[in-house]
């Protein structure tokens, strides 16, 4: 069970990482507009 | 008699409608025509795969010269090293097809760097080369591709939202993550319950749990906190408050347990019912945003752009560079920009968004014109006494907002149950402490916390506003405004309904509805008519095509109008100014008299000085009336209606719709209306539909008020219910809703009673254990928010 006090808090770490890039995700803007995006996807032709 | 029969044709090429008389081509309009050139043009025709609505395009033919006007650079342009940006508002944004339309723009107009839509605020970005290509030439592509083109207005707002957006979502994000977190943690525990676990291995993972608990739920639940804190401070009870002393409760009683090493934790239940309640009010918030975006529609309304007048010159300037005491020309056809005094020339107004009149008013020099009201006749210069949001327009949307934002007494309901449960709660926390105080202070302490944390208003504070949200989004989506939640309770149950004639069940524009004598004059009518403004001659022109160009037309203001068709000397006009020109026949007198009976306006029509024809024109009812009325009998309303219109003309749209004659009442006065609201509630809930200010009074004093498209400011302002579509079927939908959404929130709160009692039990006689908590709280709040979602409230009829 040793390994847990090692796994555990670098889990932790892991879900704090996640959480930090969740955070930058939102602050630069790519969920503000959640209605568009999975319209956009539907272009499946040469416009870029 | 007849109306003349369509020609058999293809329907339109762009949207798919008929085509009307009068048209030669394969286009219901030269709007579709000129988008439908435009897209193939650029080789775009993938858009029509890709739509999955179609509707006629509108497109102007605007210079949009005021968007390169220097004070709308100022105000709405951001200068980037080569590359100019700003934000536009782009109407008629439906569907997938509109929003690649648009950011195919690059591949059309040289010069454009990027288009960026963004389909819920119908906001397009646009990032271009102020080099290569002007902004207007931007507008025109865009307008051409039929989405005409507005500056964004309320970017400040704009940027205020999307701040609590992010910050609600950040909250969101760390909430949704200590739950995961917890819960495995919380896993390992309840597992280690029954497998057996080493003391030190079960510190460690409390030691852990709270160390994540704490701040994380510390900071994800501030909002709760707040409103708390805000409700404490003016005396109110807020759902917010009993959530926040669980929360503060678990979390703290939680650590000291963790600290002392003995007791239970809840800290995992205690993040789910955080998360869950953070997701409710970001579906909540998105839904409002969604209402909000509607009431911006209407100050679409208004032009963004207007020719200013300086002396002998006429310059376009986009609104917001108009100050009051300038001087503007708008000519006819044209939507009149600001509130002002016409300083020359004479026209009529159709003031139907502010007065809900269908008649145009005739306007000269000296009366006051206001912003969103439309130039029919002539050109007007006005002096500008307002602008922008100092109109009556714009104050109109300010209110429309106002009042999305009060509190509902529904969910004022829900705060009196929040403040019996807040006082139900502690009591039972009391007695529960005290009861087993007798045997230990340690166990009487814990199992009162237990009931703190396990006793969960998700009911409340979850399924009700969520219900709410989901039936005013799904009404906003299909065109029916309902300001506040109080509304759709109101209607749920049925009471009389009131129904104002005119512009509710009709549609509020003039059209031909009987013709007398000669059907070839139909044609002369409509070429004399081709060059004027006026509702009559719409109407003559969209009852028959025009048979030839008309020469010489002289129109009169208000009386009629002469002209050369061919080598006939034409006149259409009203009976009286007819008669001062031509000898009338009395077979003539007899069909003026006859329409005139029916409720009809009779328009005579003169062919080389002999009256060949009447035309008797009507406000025609709403082809989805009959239905609309069938189907309130049927929820068990008893439909009257109530109009200031003539006895005559009432009884006729009441028969026509099958309203028995003693449920019609004609020449209402607004006293009268009034005098009918109030006496029925003693009966019982009454409901008045209207759309004008002589129904403004009757709308205030009626239980629930609805105003319909088109309607008169006072009007809306005075309705708890807006419908944005001329639909009156609508009413019937919303009123359906309105029961439909009550019905949910009183299943939410049945299932919540319930639950509470049987955990509260649990709790106080001490055998609640976390694990079991970790199961019921999700459970209920999960049975709750089905509950809300599954609501069929204002889904589509099957």
């Amino acid at each position: 069970m040793t390994t847990l006090y090692i796994v555990l808090p670098l889990a932790l770490i892991i879900a704090g990482a996640a959480v930090a890039a969740f955070i930058w995700v939102v602050r630069s803007g790519q969920l503000d507009d959640v209605d568009t995006p999975p319209r956009r996807i539907l272009f499946d032709d040469d416009a870029t | 008699m007849t109306a003349i029969a369509p020609r058999a044709k293809p329907d339109c090429a762009h949207c798919g409608l008929p085509i009307p008389a009068g048209r030669d081509d394969q286009f219901c309009c030269t709007g579709c025509e000129i988008v439908y050139g435009a897209i193939a043009e650029h080789g775009l025709d993938r858009y029509y795969a890709l739509r999955d609505q179609a509707a006629p395009a509108r497109t102007t033919t605007r210079s949009y010269a005021e968007l390169d006007d220097p004070a709308f650079d100022r105000v709405h342009v951001q200068h980037e090293g080569e590359v100019s940006r700003t934000a536009l508002y782009l109407e008629d944004l439906r569907c997938t097809a509109c929003v690649w339309l648009v950011e195919a723009a690059p591949q059309c107009v040289p010069g454009i760097v990027d288009v960026r839509v963004d389909i819920g605020r119908s906001r397009a970005d646009v990032t271009w080369d102020p080099n290569t290509v002007e902004l207007s030439q931007i507008a025109r592509h865009l307008d051409r591709i039929g989405h005409a083109v507005h500056p964004y207005r309320g970017l400040d707002r704009d940027k205020q939202r999307r701040r609590e957006d992010r910050a609600l979502l950040v909250k969101l994000g760390v909430a949704g993550a200590a739950v995961g977190n917890l819960m495995l943690l919380a896993i390992a525990l309840y597992a280690g319950m029954f497998g057996g676990m080493q003391r030190a291995d079960a510190t460690f993972f409390r030691w852990a749990s709270m160390l994540v608990a704490v701040p994380a739920l510390g900071f994800a639940a501030t909002p709760f906190f707040k409103t708390a804190l805000g409700a404490l401070r003016s005396h109110r009870l807020h759902l917010d408050l009993p959530l926040s002393i669980g929360i503060i409760a678990g979390l703290a009683w939680g650590t000291a347990n963790v600290v002392r090493g003995v007791g239970e934790i809840y800290f995992d239940s205690l993040a789910m019912l955080v998360f869950l309640l953070l997701v409710a009010r970001w579906i909540v918030l998105r839904h409002q945003r969604r209402a909000s975006s509607a009431a911006e529609l209407l100050l679409a309304l208004t032009p963004s752009r207007a020719r200013r007048v300086t002396g002998e010159d006429v310059v376009e300037v986009p609104i917001e560079a108009l100050v009051p005491g300038d001087r503007v020309r708008v000519l006819a056809g044209e939507t009149i920009p600001v509130d002002g005094v016409i300083a020359s020339g004479a026209s009529a107004i159709d003031a139907g968004l502010l007065t809900g009149e269908s008649r145009p008013v005739d306007v000269a020099s000296g009366d006051r014109v206001h912003a969103g009201t439309v130039n029919m006749a002539g050109p007007l210069t006005i002096d500008v006494v307002a602008a922008g949001e100092a109109t009556r327009v714009g104050k109109l949307v300010a209110s429309i907002e106002a009042m999305s934002a009060r509190k509902a007494p529904i969910e004022r309901f829900v705060d009196r149950v929040a403040g019996r449960f807040v006082a139900t709660v502690t009591a039972a926390a009391a007695i529960t402490m005290i009861g087993w105080s007798f045997a230990s202070i340690a166990t009487g302490a814990e199992n009162a916390m237990a009931l703190l944390v396990v006793t969960c208003p998700c009911a409340l504070a979850l399924a009700t506003p969520l219900a709410v949200t989901v039936a005013l989004g799904r009404a906003a989506r299909r065109g029916i405004l309902v300001k506040g939640a109080d509304a759709l309770e109101r209607l749920a149950t049925p009471g009389t309904i009131f129904l104002d004639k005119t512009g509710t069940l009709t549609e509020g524009k003039l059209a031909v509805t009987s013709w007398r004598g000669d059907l070839d004059a139909a044609k002369l009518a409509a070429s004399a008519e081709a060059g004027s403004n006026h509702p009559i001659a719409r109407a003559l022109r969209s009852y028959s095509e025009p048979a030839q160009p008309a020469r010489d037309a002289r129109e009169e203001l208000g009386a009629g109008i002469a002209a050369l068709v061919g080598t006939q000397r034409v006149l259409v006009g009203s009976p009286s100014w007819i008669r001062r020109r031509c000898t009338v026949r009395s077979s003539v007198e007899h069909w003026i008299t006859e329409l005139a009976q029916r409720g009809e306006s009779p328009i005579a029509i003169a062919v080389d000085g002999q009256v060949v024809a009447v035309a008797g024109l009507s406000d025609p009812i709403r082809p989805d009336a009959a239905a609309a009325i069938r189907e309130l009998e049927a929820l068990g309303w008893d439909v009257q209606l109530l109009s200031g219109d003539d006895t005559r003309v009432v009884d006729r749209v009441g028969a026509a719709l099958g309203v028995p004659p003693e449920a019609c009442h004609g020449m209402v006065t607004p006293e009268d209306k009034l005098a009918r609201v109030t006496g029925a509630r003693a009966a019982g809930p009454v409901v008045m539909v209207g759309d004008g200010v002589n129904d403004a009074a009757a709308m205030a004093a009626a239980t629930t008020s609805i105003a319909v498209s088109g309607a008169a400011e006072v009007a809306i302002e005075a309705a708890d219910v807006y419908l944005r579509e001329p639909s009156i079927s609508a009413i019937a939908d919303t009123a359906r809703g309105g029961r439909e959404t009550l019905r949910t929130i009183k299943r939410s709160l049945r299932f919540s009673l319930v639950y509470n009692l049987f955990a509260g039990l649990l709790a106080a006689s001490g055998i609640i254990h976390p694990l079991m908590a970790a199961l019921l709280m999700p459970l209920s709040s999960g049975a709750v928010l089905a509950n809300s979602f599954r609501s069929r409230a204002f889904e589509n009829k099957p």
